[in-house]
């Protein structure tokens, strides 16, 4: 087991590596350049050297490269272009809203995702077998920006029942602790700020849940068939335990396996889909502010973006893959 | 990417490598056959059909020119006034007095267009590197196989960046334009196509024409052009069909995101629907059109490719 998890951190440190060296060649190929970006139109030739040297242009590639490395390290990633706001304490401010909003999605795609799975292959050719599958064919097909405005359109706009944008209703007074609205909320003891939060995030997190609860659901429904299948729960049935105990710790507790596996790597892909979600809602989370920086051709935050995303997705997987390497052993072998 | 996904990926390796080497094509031809007989298959066939018979011929029986704002005095933007569906507009009108109906028919082509060069070009360039990767590794000795570890090792590392951040990083390079649309979803789609193909053509090297064709000294290079390359395609044109559905609607999502074609004279369903945005509350029927037709085409390719795969997958039949 040491042996597997040393070479895998090892696999992972490479891997972030040439990350770091993708992210730099893309961004030393960003059109324009730095200094066209920071300089009016008209800067004389001297100008712009004057800032080349400055902003270390000048300097060989690799030392740019390493310079580089370090400022991710420190996680400086310069000011936004928009609010003038350092990056990292910009992403940092918004990751609450961001994070809140993904867990209660996804709590909505495992509330309804694994029963409505289960259900469907229990009842296979059912009509409830029906309306899962197509169901969850239909919500992949659908554009989550587009669910999350007819959400708003008709929920908010219309009927009036949801908010139609932020988190909590402008002037509501709130005491700030973890940046979690509805968790500052219960610790506090202010229950209207917990109310307020809750109603603004319903219908955000429907629209983010869509896909997730699809994923789910179809791959609850075909791994609970295929376990169906396997002649140990035949055993069990010809041995006579009862349905109860078979689909509890026969059916369901093999067939998890893989919803649980896919269930830790949609978090990470969450975050793509809040930018969408977000920015619909003005949610004001790290969504909505790469929907910004990319509608304002904020590179540098974009830059911050993709690595945090792209660093805590690698992180995932390797958790993923330890735990896979923990429960079951022909994994370890096999490497 | 997942694991679950990647699982997929590699199931449907197998199934085309046993559909190849056993019982020369029969079993093909029971996929065919199997594949004719699939309510899903006839579904997806047919919305993929008509998609396709109205992307070609648009332009020639669309009611009117979509480009022409021909109506445009009778669409009021600040008082919401968008007139709806009638005798000779059966759509009603877009915001500046335009023929939704022949902007759908039309918007038809391009969307299309945009799905499949995107697809083209994930295709091409992923069949380049899961391609040489499988090359190097079967013939090239054991450099050849480190060269493969790095390239799929390479691969793993992009397939686990969200799809979208990776269209976006590209399209950012690229500025706003359909054709950055294009490239940005089909470069995300490079390394599920390479780690397919990849895993293909690995089943087929093992195959016994292949030892047949070495041991009569046939050239590697020949080998892996002529012989494992075209036997390997089976399950990466299954996915091709199902990335087609993926890439519309990325392609509507970056167009969202600001993207996508900044004048859309030249309808696209994606720009369609990403514009119609602006006017939601007054004319949610702006968006509604194109968003219906993105998620049913949307729906013929991944009926269209799923079924195609459970019919070539013995352990998925088993369970039918």
């Amino acid at each position: 087991m040491l042996r597997y998890t040393v070479k895998r951190l090892l696999q992972l440190t490479v891997a972030l590596l040439g990350l770091t060296l993708l992210l730099f060649a893309w961004f030393k190929a960003l059109p324009g350049g730095p200094e066209n970006r920071l300089l009016p139109d008209d800067a004389t030739d001297q100008q712009r050297e004057a800032l080349r040297r400055a902003l270390g242009l000048d300097e060989p590639i690799w030392t740019q490269y390493v310079e580089f490395l370090g400022r991710i390290v420190r996680l400086d990633f310069g000011s936004s272009l928009s609010s003038g706001r350092p990056i990292a304490t910009e992403l940092a401010d918004r990751l609450p809203a961001t994070v809140e909003l993904s867990l209660f999605a996804i709590v909505i795609a495992i509330g309804v995702g694994i029963p409505l799975g289960y259900l469907a292959a229990r009842k296979r050719g059912s009509w409830l077998d029906f309306i899962a599958v197509s169901g969850s064919l239909i919500g992949i097909c659908t554009p989550v920006f587009f669910l999350a405005a007819m959400l708003k359109v008709v929920f908010s706009q219309n009927m009036g029942v949801f908010p139609t944008f932020g988190r909590l209703t402008p002037g509501t007074g709130f005491t700030e602790v973890t940046g979690f609205r509805v968790l500052d909320g219960l610790i506090t003891g202010e229950l209207d700020v917990v109310g307020n939060a809750l109603v603004h995030l319903v219908l955000p997190a429907v629209a983010l849940a869509s896909i997730p609860l699809a994923v789910i659901t179809r791959i609850t429904r075909a791994s609970v068939l295929e376990v169906l299948g396997e002649d140990y729960v035949r055993t069990a049935d010809a041995k006579g335990l009862k349905p109860q105990t078979i689909r509890a710790r026969h059916v369901m507790k093999n067939a998890l396996l893989p919803v649980v596996t896919v269930i830790g790597l949609l978090l990470g892909s969450l975050f793509a889909g809040a930018v969408l979600t977000e920015s619909v809602f003005a949610f004001g989370g790290v969504g909505s502010f790469v929907y910004q920086a990319t509608t304002e051709r904020d590179y540098p935050a974009l830059l911050g973006f993709i690595l945090i995303i792209a660093v805590s997705y690698v992180v995932l997987n390797l958790l993923v893959d330890l735990s896979y390497g923990f429960l079951d052993p022909r994994v370890r072998v096999r490497s | 990417m997942t694991p679950a996904k990647i699982e997929k990926l590699e199931r449907l390796v197998e199934a085309g490598a046993q559909a190849r080497t056993a019982e020369s094509g029969s079993l093909w031809r029971q996929s065919f056959r199997r594949l004719r007989r699939s309510p899903m298959a006839i579904a997806g066939g047919a919305i993929v059909g008509v998609f396709v018979l109205v992307a070609v011929l648009g332009p020639w029986i669309a009611p009117y020119d979509p480009t022409a704002q021909r109506w445009g005095d009778e669409v009021f933007l600040n008082r919401n006034v968008f007139p709806g569906p009638r005798a000779e507009n059966w759509f009603g009108l877009d915001h500046l007095g335009r023929d939704m109906f022949s902007r759908m028919i039309v918007g038809a082509r391009q969307t299309l267009l945009v799905g499949v060069v995107a697809t083209l070009i994930g295709f091409a360039a992923g069949a380049a590197v899961g391609g040489t990767a499988a090359a190097a590794g079967t013939f090239g000795g054991r450099w050849g196989q480190r060269i493969e570890a790095v390239i799929m090792r390479a691969v793993d590392v992009a397939l686990s960046i969200p799809m979208l951040l990776l269209a976006l990083s590209v399209a950012a390079l690229l500025g706003p334009s359909l054709t950055t649309v294009m490239i940005a979803v089909g470069v995300a789609q490079i390394p599920i196509f390479a780690r397919l193909l990849r895993g293909s053509m690995l089943a087929q090297a093992h195959s016994d024409y292949v030892l047949a064709a070495i041991s009569l000294g046939v050239p590697k290079g020949r080998i892996v052009i002529s012989h494992i390359f075209p036997n390997s395609l089976g399950p990466v044109i299954v996915q091709a069909t199902l990335v087609l559905a993926t890439a519309i609607i990325e392609a509507a999502a970056l167009s969202y995101l600001g993207l996508g074609n900044p004048d859309p004279g030249n309808p696209e369903w994606g720009t369609m629907l990403a514009d119609a945005q602006r006017f939601l509350s007054g004319a949610p029927q702006l968006a509604i059109y194109p968003a219906v037709g993105i998620i049913v085409t949307a729906l013929g390719f991944t009926l269209l490719g799923e079924a195609m795969r459970e019919s070539l997958d013995p352990r998925l039949r088993r369970q039918g």
